[in-house]
Formats: structure tokens, C-alpha cells, sequence
């Protein structure tokens, strides 16, 4: 027997890096999301209290929750008369939740935006009173046309407002709205593989999804929808051209040594099975003989110290 | 040759909280700390699936009979308790009966005394905890967080610190260091290095380029910090981007200059890519720990570095990341 070559194949770990860079909401204003960057933009034309009150306007800063609100840290770039920006990198907002911001002209007069901007709320002080004035929030986790779940809620068709909430962005209560379809509303994410609660507030009413059975209970009593995001992982030896049968064995199919018959396609054997986050311990069984994935380096012991491969799912 | 492993899974985990009990017999009794996520490998040793929130270490902990987040932090000498979650008023007497025992609480209310940890079949005696607010951290990261898992705990372990698997590994040493069990690590330890440690302190010799300097490591910080009155030459290798405003354990809100810190490696064969890293001063932190730090290293070390940490022996060992094809 001849071992030269193998591989576990991660699918979508590039999909994750690809998807996530493009596919920001149009509407969302005073941010644009461009590749690893992210674009604060000032238009005069979308504040009328500053693009009616006379003054010139000197310098305009980016505040927010980011930088503590600090008035004059975060100096934009003038493009025109009427355009301000400033580049930042995306990792510096590392967080899966959403910042809340304002701009602020001459280091003192604020930008009011208003109720029509998409991504504004409900501006509130220190000790959480409102301030009967409106931030504009920034998302550094959004929504995608091309990602990996697709949450959808059947009827509810006369709703407002259907906002999608869950652990993925900390229970944010404003970040993923839903978009009406023909039969009810639908928001598509892309999600690494984990295990998530969820809930939708339906006009200010958070109900769990009645399509889903799988829930947990919470906190208040009542229940969050669960949903568990799997990937599809390709299990492959290659070079094994003799062997007459070689079977996938792990703790994923209680180390059955039937169920997962490997096929031969050119010169390797694969398997294909979608597998939960996580750890994930498993062998090859050559004809009989128990291997362990010889290109694998993971390993690890068992309760019983036997040594098994290890496949991470993450 | 027929193969087991007891995994618990998340899954499962969600619906049947008490599940750990079923997964050993070893038990004499309920201890007071049970990690949730652990997963036996043999009696000295323990796997806990950790998560990482931003980039913070965090476990699954079931502590005087509640069940939350811990911070693993080497950067903290004692067990800390959140007073949020752990009102001193509390009284336990209820539970310590049925339970024969195992944990009590001292008269003085700001600190609370576990007579017993348990780790699986793992167990500590007489350990203090800390009781100090944390909401300030639960605020910024928007988690619950029961505490933090210090040095006071983890000294009498080998710490495993994998970022690959996003687990620890606690596996018992006698008092010269040496692992209880030989079947510990499957994978190949590719390389060591020796640290000293003051007080709590893991203190590494390290270079940035060919300059030498003191590095503390420390599995909280989030941050890579960089002490900012050092010479300009090592500075040199630090390149600004942000200004950023952080707050530490105490709650204290700081302003600091983040950037990549290029360069930095141990020996000549552990070096590390570019690492987010803030500049700020550690003349406090130097002051009262009696160090000459020039620098800590956290979160970043570990994400490039899969660590075992043995605080008797004094010594640091490198296991290798797997190469993932595409």
C-alpha cells in the first residue's frame, strides 16, 4: 500500500472571506463597506440643519461608540463641497454587533440624521434615557445575498417591520431587517458553522420561527428558535489504489464500520458529509485495517488512549 | 481495533445541561467548579472547548450553582468572581448540605473560600476567589461573565492553549513538572522555550527584530501591547494606524495608539507574522507586578502559536498548526 497523498477539503472557508466583503445594503447611510475598508460619508445634502444654519463648514469628525464619542478625533477628508469621507480599516471592528455613530461639523454642531434614514435609532445618553434625537448605526456584520442561511418567516404579511435577531449579532435589535416576499419576509446571512438562537420582532413582538420545531429555552421563560449551521466537508485519501474497500469511521457515526463506504473517483477515496461546528474525531478503515489519516497532523487521544484524527469544523 | 471517544457535543449540550453528570462516575461528589464543555481524556487530563468572543478565551463553568462564562486569563493571579452574578449577601448553606460539604463561605463577604475545585476527575483544595464587579465587561462585550479563571488555578496544570481545536487542555504534573500520564498530546511538540515567571507573570526573552526585549504573556489581553518609551529603533517596528480607547480589568478607560507590531519572534525558528498590537505605558503595571516588561503579549500570540504553558518547569512548547489545502 502506497500512502502519498490526501486531503480534507474545507469547502467554504473561502466563501466565508469572499462573501462577507461584498453585498452592503444601498440604503443604509453615512457608511459604505468596500472590500476590507470601511467608508464614513458625510453629504451636507442629507442634514438639513447643518446645510441650513449658515455656517461654513471647516472640518468635519467621524464620533461614535468606536472612539467614545470623541468630538474632533476622527477628522474626515474633504472629496467636495458637499461630500466629506474617511477610510477605516474593517478589522478594527472586530465586534459582531453595530456601532452607533453621528458626524459632527466644526467639532461642534452635530448632524441630525433623521427618521427616513434606514440605519438610524434611537439615540439614548449614558444612562440609557433617550435623547429624543436619532444616531445612525454601522453593521460590521450585515446581510448577503449570498450567504449560507436563509432565515424566512411565512405570513405576517400586514407587519411593518420584521427584524431579525439572535446570538450571531448579539441580540441587536435593529441590524437585520427583513425583506418582504410575496408570502412573508426573508433575510439571508452568511453564518459560520455554530450553533444559534434566534428570534424575529414582528412590529416590536419577538416570537420565535414557527417553521422551526428545534428550541431552547430562555432567560424570560420563553423560547428562542435554534438553528445548527453545518459545512459540508469533503473526506479524501488518495493513493490507496489497491485497497478493495475503505470505509469513514468517527464520532460523527458512532464510529460505525459500515454506514460511510468511501468512493473511488481517479485515484483517491471520498466521502462527503455535512458535519456540525466542532471537533470531530475519525479514522480510515483500509480493507479492514484502522488508519489514521496519514496527511492529517491532528490528533488526538481518546478516553481510552487510542489515537484518532482530527477534523475541526469552524 | 475498535475506537470510542466521548464527545459532548453542543448540541446536546443545549438540551441537557446536566449531562456532565453522566459522563462520569468518578464523582464522589458535586464540586463547586464543573467545566461543562470538558471532555475526559484520562485522570489527569481534561478537554474544555473554550469560545472566543472578540478575543477573549471564554469557558463554559458551572460554579455555586450557576452556569455562565469564564475569561481564562493567565494575566490574573486569583479566581474572580463577578459580584453582579455572586452577591455577597448569598447564602449557599442550603446546597453545602447536600452536597456534604464541599464548598463554604468565609466570614468575609468580599471573598468567598471553595474548599474543593473539581475538574472532572481533576480536583484543587482550598482555593480564594475574588469577588470584583465585572460589568463593565459584560457592557463592552455584551456577554454574561460570571468570572475569570487565573493563575491560581491554572498553576498546577499543563496548559494546552490550542487555537486549532478551540480548546485548553489541563493535564495534572507531579511537583517537578512532569505530566501525570504519558498519553496526553497525539501530535508532535515541535519546539520549547524556557520563560521565568514573577509572581504570576509568564516573562519571555524575546526579539524584535535583533533587539532583545521582556515580553509578559497573557492569554486576556486582547490587545498585543507594546511599552511606548522604548527606544525608537524597536519602535521603529511598530507601525501606527488608530487610536483606540480600551478598558482594562479595573473598568479604567484609557487612550491608546493600536497598529501592527512586525518582527517579533523568540528563537529562530518561533516567529510571528504582524500582530495587532496598542502602545502604552506599563510603568504601573511594572510598578506593582516588580517587572521590566517592555511589552505583553495576548490574544495574537496564541492565534499564531498552538501553546502549552507548565509553570513549574518554567517552559513554553509549540505544537503546529495543520496546513489546510484549499
Amino acid at each position: 500500500m502506497n500512502i502519498k497523498q490526501h486531503h480534507i477539503f474545507l469547502f467554504f472557508l473561502s466563501l466565508f472571506f469572499t462573501s462577507f466583503i461584498y453585498a452592503q445594503s444601498k440604503t443604509n447611510k453615512g457608511y459604505d463597506i468596500k472590500g476590507q475598508d470601511v467608508f464614513f460619508i458625510f453629504n451636507i445634502n442629507d442634514y438639513p440643519n447643518i446645510k441650513n444654519n449658515g455656517e461654513t463648514i471647516d472640518k468635519v469628525y467621524v464620533s461614535g461608540e468606536f472612539n467614545n464619542w470623541a468630538l474632533d478625533q476622527w477628522p474626515m477628508t474633504k472629496v467636495n463641497d458637499s461630500i466629506y469621507q474617511l477610510k477605516k480599516d474593517l478589522s478594527l471592528f472586530t465586534s459582531d454587533f453595530g456601532w452607533e455613530f453621528k458626524f459632527i461639523v466644526n467639532g461642534e454642531h452635530w448632524a441630525e440624521p433623521t427618521r427616513e434614514f434606514e440605519n438610524s435609532v434611537d439615540a439614548k445618553d449614558y444612562n440609557g434615557f433617550p435623547l429624543m434625537t436619532y444616531n445612525l448605526k454601522f453593521y460590521s456584520a450585515f446581510a448577503t445575498e449570498y450567504g449560507n442561511v436563509s432565515f424566512k418567516l411565512k405570513g405576517y404579511t400586514n407587519a411593518k417591520k420584521v427584524i431579525l435577531s439572535g446570538t450571531f449579532n448579539r441580540w441587536d435589535e435593529t441590524g437585520f431587517k427583513m425583506k418582504p416576499t410575496e408570502n412573508g419576509w426573508r433575510i439571508t446571512l452568511q453564518l459560520k458553522p455554530d450553533i444559534y438562537e434566534y428570534k424575529f420582532i414582528v412590529d416590536g413582538e419577538w416570537i420565535e420561527d414557527p417553521q422551526n420545531p428545534s428550541k431552547v429555552e430562555n432567560e424570560f421563560s420563553g423560547y428562542n428558535s435554534v438553528i445548527d449551521v453545518q459545512k459540508n466537508i469533503t473526506f479524501s485519501l488518495c493513493d490507496f489504489e489497491d485497497a478493495k474497500t475503505v470505509i469513514l469511521s468517527g464520532s460523527f457515526n458512532n464510529w460505525s464500520e459500515e454506514d460511510y463506504k468511501m468512493t473511488k473517483t481517479d485515484n483517491c477515496w471520498t466521502y462527503n458529509k455535512r458535519l456540525p461546528a466542532g471537533k470531530h474525531h475519525y479514522k480510515y478503515i483500509v480493507d479492514g485495517l484502522w488508519i489514521t489519516d496519514p496527511y492529517n497532523s491532528v490528533k488526538e487521544y481518546d478516553g481510552e488512549g487510542n489515537i484518532n484524527s482530527v477534523c475541526m469544523v469552524k | 481495533m475498535h475506537q470510542s471517544i466521548k464527545i459532548f457535543t453542543i448540541f446536546l449540550y443545549l438540551f441537557s445541561i446536566q449531562l456532565f453528570a453522566t459522563e462520569t462516575e468518578l464523582f464522589e461528589a458535586k464540586p463547586p467548579i464543573v467545566f461543562t464543555k470538558a471532555e475526559f481524556v484520562n485522570n489527569s487530563t481534561t478537554r474544555i472547548q473554550f469560545k472566543i468572543v472578540d478575543q477573549l478565551i471564554i469557558v463554559d463553568v458551572e460554579i455555586l450553582d450557576k452556569e455562565g462564562n469564564f475569561i481564562i486569563d493567565t494575566g490574573s493571579e486569583t479566581l474572580i468572581l463577578n459580584s453582579v452574578h455572586f452577591k455577597p449577601t448569598r447564602t449557599y448553606r442550603q446546597k453545602r448540605k447536600q452536597s456534604s460539604g464541599v464548598h463554604n463561605d468565609i466570614e468575609d463577604v468580599r471573598e468567598k473560600y471553595l474548599k474543593k475545585l473539581s475538574i472532572e476527575s481533576l480536583s484543587l483544595e482550598k482555593l480564594n476567589a475574588d469577588v470584583i464587579d465585572l460589568s463593565h465587561i459584560e457592557k463592552i462585550k455584551k456577554i454574561e461573565v460570571l468570572g475569570i479563571i487565573g493563575y491560581s488555578i491554572l498553576k498546577d496544570f499543563e496548559v494546552f492553549i490550542d487555537m486549532h481545536l478551540n480548546q485548553i487542555t489541563l493535564s495534572k504534573i507531579d511537583k517537578n513538572g512532569e505530566l501525570l500520564s504519558k498519553k496526553v498530546y497525539a501530535e508532535t511538540i515541535h519546539d520549547s522555550i524556557d520563560f521565568k515567571l514573577k509572581k504570576h507573570t509568564i516573562v519571555l526573552d524575546a526579539l524584535i527584530e535583533n533587539h532583545k526585549v521582556k515580553f509578559g504573556l497573557d492569554t486576556g489581553a486582547e490587545y498585543n501591547q507594546l511599552n511606548k518609551n522604548l527606544d525608537s529603533e524597536i519602535l521603529d517596528y511598530f507601525y501606527p494606524s488608530e487610536e483606540l480607547k480600551l478598558t482594562g480589568a479595573s473598568g479604567k478607560k484609557m487612550k491608546v495608539m493600536a497598529g501592527k507590531l512586525y518582527r517579533v519572534k523568540l528563537n529562530d525558528s518561533i516567529y510571528f507574522g504582524p500582530m495587532k498590537t496598542v502602545l502604552t505605558n506599563l510603568r504601573k503595571m511594572n510598578s506593582a507586578f516588580r517587572t521590566n516588561l517592555d511589552g505583553i503579549l495576548g490574544f495574537e500570540f496564541f492565534a499564531q502559536q498552538r501553546t502549552i504553558i507548565n509553570y513549574k518547569k518554567q517552559k513554553l512548547y509549540f505544537i503546529k498548526f495543520p496546513i489546510l489545502k484549499p
